[in-house]
């Protein structure tokens, strides 16, 4: 990798890095404790005022302490769900592209199966059937969301475990194992940080989704997507509670995109002038 | 998704592909919608708009306010609510009477009532529905309200044909006999469970009877499009002269409360919900304030404590619950539409208990309970509550005030189905969300369904049990004089709010708005709306 | 060519009976019994007993199973528990709406993509091509709900241009097409950028352009039609998710589609509903595959069918 990033990786590093120091800082820069009643709000939402930059909603709290304390939980879903996807993914995709055989045809058709199963319907029947919590939102974005990580793996090892450095290391007798974990794993690592920079993107519109189901982490977390979910009932008359957690999520997935796609625009100019 | 972004390209025939696509595209988009039936001008409709599909329209099915509204529109029972109350006046049968041990009832059909396809009701009619809704291969949900026939348990085992209890001498004439007292056994034929069904339609159609459904109500079925409307025309032959006043009911379905009050506003609907947002402007609108209707539902709503489980098992943890939930802030969340409960039960009931006091919002009170109780530092507590926006809001006003007085609240939002099971399981459910809607208007429905040992594993979900309470409900359950009857639930009602197996949450109050031009509408303090007698003034008509 | 087709529908009724079996699992370890929600808050245990029976749910799972898919072979998916109305009857009642809005916001999508992706191509590393993928990254970035409830407050609310929601009519159409064909136009002209910057890379045309070809006709006339080709494909097997419905769009908008069916399905534990729809949908994303192949080898005679795809 070359260390010079372009513009679009600077400016997405800069903010996850943000988002990173708002969720770390939380506690320093909300206003207000994000649980609480703070404003006599009841039922009738307040707009933002100088007490309450982003007002206050209908359980009187403050909506700025919210969506600070809410990128907490963005990004633990983020990264945390993301890490459980790569790892199913990657190993599915692993072990059918370097096994082969009935494996790989069995793997890939039950790949095919749950790429046919409409991803959010299954994620509710997963959340019901779990129990909402933390956990188990993590366990669902994994569960739904490995089938194109297992893909695009299992396609790069398939390519890698062809090439000459993978044959002869067979031909010397190295174990499947130890292929796998020496050889064809550090080969596809490069594709594998790409998926992660996007997935994390993914596993937040994932989970904002649920959120707005109602079947996201559980209250009293705050967490962006119920923001919006509570709001929908006032939006004709305090749309701004559902305007700004909504920006906060852009904010959050436009990060990890620019940082994904960043990266393969670097690696395409590479290949090119190459 | 979004790994696809880069990708490579392949050469093709490309016209044809889009082509192709395109044509894949818009043959389905020919056909979507049909048309709505067209009433000629001047008539008499009511419009109205709905969030959910009516669920069914066959009696033996519905248990649910959508399903009610329109069922008894449609069909006629023996006897029936008034329009604004709980007292049974005539439907179809004219008059009846009750045995003074209250097992034996007999019902006076009126002559000349037909069903709109054209046949005659008779007494059969009225046993046949019942005997439907007794049949396990329907499986009704009101099946047990009619199980204290005599008979009924042979014909529900398949060991009879009929059920004996029911006997109809006459077409015009039907004696239920019960196998003990039971003096709100008429009510129990006020439900649209009760209601009379043609035989031969149900026959003829089987679990499609929902959709072709035959009454002898003031309305027929016209149309009927899932997710999108439902059209009921004026019955011409019914029984009762000039009702109804309208010539139909359109229902647009699919609409939610905002879109409801949008339509409203323009003139598009004639009745309306108030959503939330709007609520505060409308209280503040002279204009729009006098337009409103409110009743006070017999409902309660409350936070159930499984008082086999610890902590909830100690009574000064359950008082002190109720004191630290600050019951004015909850109804102010929901727009002030609600009464704060001082016990189980409402208002609009009979035998309601107005001197009784219930517990006021004292957290002071409540964290000395604690401490005496043994949690100084409070405890922990899961939850369980249906996954909907109002309730999750709720929860977290709950939430809040607990957290004050060192309970912390762990919420477990789950699924309409899984919430009744897991409450129906010991030792599962430590603290729920529920509410209760009267079946009758009678002490009985809330005291002996909700809180009597018998109930455990049913509708005791709080698994309260307590012998004194239970021997009250015994001594009043086959009393039919209401003076003694409710100073004895009135009794029991004390001992409960002592106990204080819930925290009594608050008494539900409906608010609907109307336009100007509608008139003679009721609303009912146990049971949907009825329109029979709802008439309109010449208005605009909406664009 | 018939032996691939018969061979193609062979595994995908493979993958059906793969999606059917999950779902089922998952459907009978919910943590209920499904005759409690069938029999609603107030039944009492007889009753209960009763409905269980009759619905066959005493039965061993397995059996349950072996007649859940011998009546669906003969198309019958059972009737629903809460409606009580046959399943296939309830998805075709629901599907008029799904399926028009799921053609408008392809069709748009990929003209939004299209135009975008071109325009993009040709003016290729300068500022414009900068912006739309700025522009492109933050349309797939937001929540499809959120920018549905932004139009709505736009579009309904502040300019009462479009109703707030419902199936009512050509206007009620136009926010839910948006809201979902924004992200997808966004995501299509990337890929289209990407390759039409491949195609345009080619030696030939390079050499086009080198001998005067203008950059506009180069795209219109040489790498277009290469490149719409993979378009083609995603926007296919798009068409087949958007048609088993939208849950969240629809949410947003009370759009009555299948979407908004397949959610109060799971939420009311609605089992023969819930199969069913998760067996249409997958029914549509096979054949979606299946079509989407046959096109490519009609159009591109190259293409060996039976070729892996992956």
């Amino acid at each position: 990798m070359k260390p010079r990033l372009n513009f679009m990786e600077t400016a997405g590093a800069v903010m996850v890095l943000g988002l990173a120091v708002v969720a770390i800082f939380a506690p320093l820069l909300a206003p207000h404790d994000p649980a609480r009643a703070v404003a006599a709000s009841f039922g009738d939402p307040w707009p933002p005022s100088r007490a309450f930059p982003l007002g206050a909603d209908q359980l009187g709290r403050d909506v700025l302490s919210r969506i600070i304390y809410g990128a907490r939980i963005s990004l633990i879903v983020g990264v945390a769900a993301m890490a459980i996807t790569l790892a199913i993914g990657v190993a599915i995709g692993l072990a059918a592209g370097f096994l082969g055989g009935a494996v790989d045809s069995l793997l890939m058709r039950f790949t095919d199966v749950m790429l046919t199963m409409p991803a959010l319907l299954l994620a509710m029947a997963l959340v019901t059937v779990l129990q909402p919590g933390l956990l188990t939102v993590l366990l669902v974005i994994g569960l739904v969301s490995w089938t194109q990580v297992a893909r695009v793996v299992r396609a790069e090892a398939l390519s890698i475990s062809r090439r000459d450095f993978v044959l002869a290391a067979r031909a010397l007798g190295a174990t499947r194992t130890r292929l796998i974990v020496r050889h064809v794993a550090p080969n596809v690592m490069p594709i594998i940080v790409v998926m992660a920079a996007l997935g994390v993107s993914g596993t937040l519109l994932l989970d904002a989704g649920l959120s707005f189901l109602t079947l996201g982490v559980p209250p009293p977390t705050p967490s962006w997507g119920r923001m919006i979910e509570e709001s929908t009932a006032y939006f004709r008359t305090a749309p701004w509670l559902a305007i700004f957690p909504g920006l906060a999520i852009l904010y959050a997935v436009m990060g990890f995109n620019l940082l994904g796609h960043g990266y393969l625009r670097r690696r395409r100019r590479d290949a090119s002038t190459r | 998704m979004n790994s696809h972004v880069e990708s490579t390209a392949r050469p093709m025939r490309a016209r044809a592909a889009v082509a192709a696509l395109a044509l894949a595209i818009f043959f389905p988009a020919c056909r979507a919608g049909s048309p709505a039936p067209v009433f000629p001008p001047g008539a008499q409709v009511l419009h109205l708009a709905s969030l959910d599909d009516i669920p069914t329209l066959d009696p033996a099915a519905g248990y649910d306010v959508d399903s009610w509204m329109f069922e008894q529109m449609i069909f006629d029972t023996l006897i029936r609510y008034s329009d604004s109350g709980v007292d049974l006046v005539p439907d179809i049968a004219a008059s009846w009477t009750a045995s003074p041990d209250s097992t034996v009832f007999t019902f006076h059909l009126r002559r000349g009532v037909r069903f709109s396809n054209g046949r005659a009701v008779a007494s059969a009619d009225f046993k046949y529905a019942i005997e439907r809704v007794l049949d396990p291969k329907t499986r009704s949900k009101g099946m047990e309200y009619y199980r204290g026939i005599v008979g009924a348990a042979d014909f529900v085992a398949g060991r009879a044909k009929s059920v004996a209890g029911i006997e109809t001498p006459d077409p015009w004439t039907i004696v239920f006999r019960l196998s003990a007292p039971d003096p709100i056994f008429p009510h129990k034929l006020a439900m649209p469970f009760a209601a009379a069904v043609p035989r031969e339609v149900v026959a003829r159609y089987g679990e499609d009877f929902s959709r072709h459904v035959v009454g002898s109500g003031p309305f027929m079925l016209r149309q009927w499009i899932g997710g999108q409307r439902i059209v009921l025309v004026r019955n011409p032959d019914y029984f009762v002269k000039g009702v109804p006043r309208l010539d139909g009911v359109v229902e647009a379905i699919g609409v939610n409360e905002d879109l409801q009050w949008f339509r409203f506003e323009t003139g598009a609907i004639d009745l309306s919900a108030i959503p939330p947002a709007v609520f505060p402007y409308v209280i503040k609108t002279p204009r729009l304030k006098a337009l409103t209707m409110r009743i006070v539902t017999m409902t309660t709503r409350y936070l159930g404590m499984n008082c086999q489980m610890p902590p909830f098992t100690d009574v000064r943890v359950r008082r002190a619950m109720n004191y630290a939930i600050d019951k004015r802030k909850l109804v102010a969340v929901i727009n002030g539409r609600g009464i704060p409960a001082n016990g189980v039960l409402p208002p609009s009931l009979p035998g309601y208990d107005p001197d009784l006091r219930g517990y006021p919002y004292d957290p002071a009170r409540a964290r000395a309970l604690l401490e005496q109780a043994g949690y100084p530092h409070g405890f922990t507590a899961t939850v369980w509550l249906p996954a909907d926006q109002t309730m999750m809001v709720l929860a977290q006003s709950v939430q809040q005030d607990l957290a004050l007085v060192g309970v912390q609240l762990k919420l477990k939002p789950v699924g309409f189905a899984p919430l009744l099971d897991a409450i129906r399981q010991p030792n599962t459910v430590p603290l729920f969300f529920s509410g209760w809607e009267a079946d009758f208007p009678d002490p009985a429905n809330f005291l002996d369904v909700l809180l009597s040992r018998a109930q455990w594993g049913a509708n005791n979900d709080s698994w309260f049990y307590d012998p004194r309470f239970d021997a009250l409900l015994a001594q009043a359950k086959p009393l039919a004089d209401p003076v003694r009857r409710f100073a004895l639930y009135r009794q029991a009602q004390r001992i409960a709010v002592a106990d204080a197996p819930w925290v009594f949450l608050y008494f539900p109050v409906t608010w609907q708005i109307r336009q100007p031009w509608v008139h003679g509408l009721a609303l009912n303090p146990m049971r949907p709306t009825r329109l029979d007698r709802v008439w309109l003034s010449p208005h605009p008509k909406p664009q | 060519m018939l032996a691939y087709v018969v061979r193609r529908i062979f595994f995908g009724l493979i993958v059906l009976a793969g999606a059917s079996l999950i779902t089922f699992t998952i459907a009978y370890v919910m943590p209920a019994d499904p005759a409690v929600a069938v029999a609603g808050a107030k039944a009492d245990p007889q009753t209960l007993a009763v409905i269980r029976r009759q619905l066959g749910l005493d039965q061993p799972l397995y059996i349950q199973y072996a007649h859940y898919v011998d009546r669906a072979l003969h198309g019958d998916l059972g009737r629903s528990y809460i409606r009580r109305e046959a399943v296939t009857g309830l998805i075709l009642s629901r599907f008029p709406a799904t399926a028009l809005l799921a053609a408008t916001a392809i069709a748009l999508s990929l003209l939004l993509g299209v135009a975008a992706g071109a325009l993009a191509a040709a003016y290729r590393d300068r500022a414009l091509d900068n912006w739309l993928l700025v522009a492109a990254l933050m349309l797939v970035s937001m929540p499809v709900f959120w920018l549905g409830t932004l139009l709505l407050i736009g579009g309904g609310l502040y300019l009462r241009w479009f109703p707030l929601g419902g199936f009512d009519g050509p206007l009620s159409l136009v926010l839910p097409t948006l809201t979902l064909a924004l992200g997808s136009a966004a995501y299509y002209s990337r890929i289209l950028h990407a390759s039409l910057a491949e195609a345009l890379d080619q030696d030939y045309v390079r050499t086009a352009i080198g001998k005067g070809l203008s950059r506009r006709a180069a795209i219109l006339r040489h790498a277009m039609p290469n490149a719409i080709l993979p378009l083609v494909t995603i926007a296919g097997l798009d068409f087949a998710g958007l048609l088993s419905g939208v849950v969240l769009t629809e949410t947003v908008f009370n759009w009555p589609g299948l979407g908004r069916l397949a959610f109060e399905a799971v939420f009311n534990l609605d089992l023969p509903l819930i199969m069913g729809t998760v067996l249409f949908s997958a029914a549509l994303v096979v054949a979606a595959n299946l079509l989407v192949d046959l096109l490519y080898a009609w159009l591109d005679p190259r293409i060996e069918l039976g070729a892996s795809r992956d």
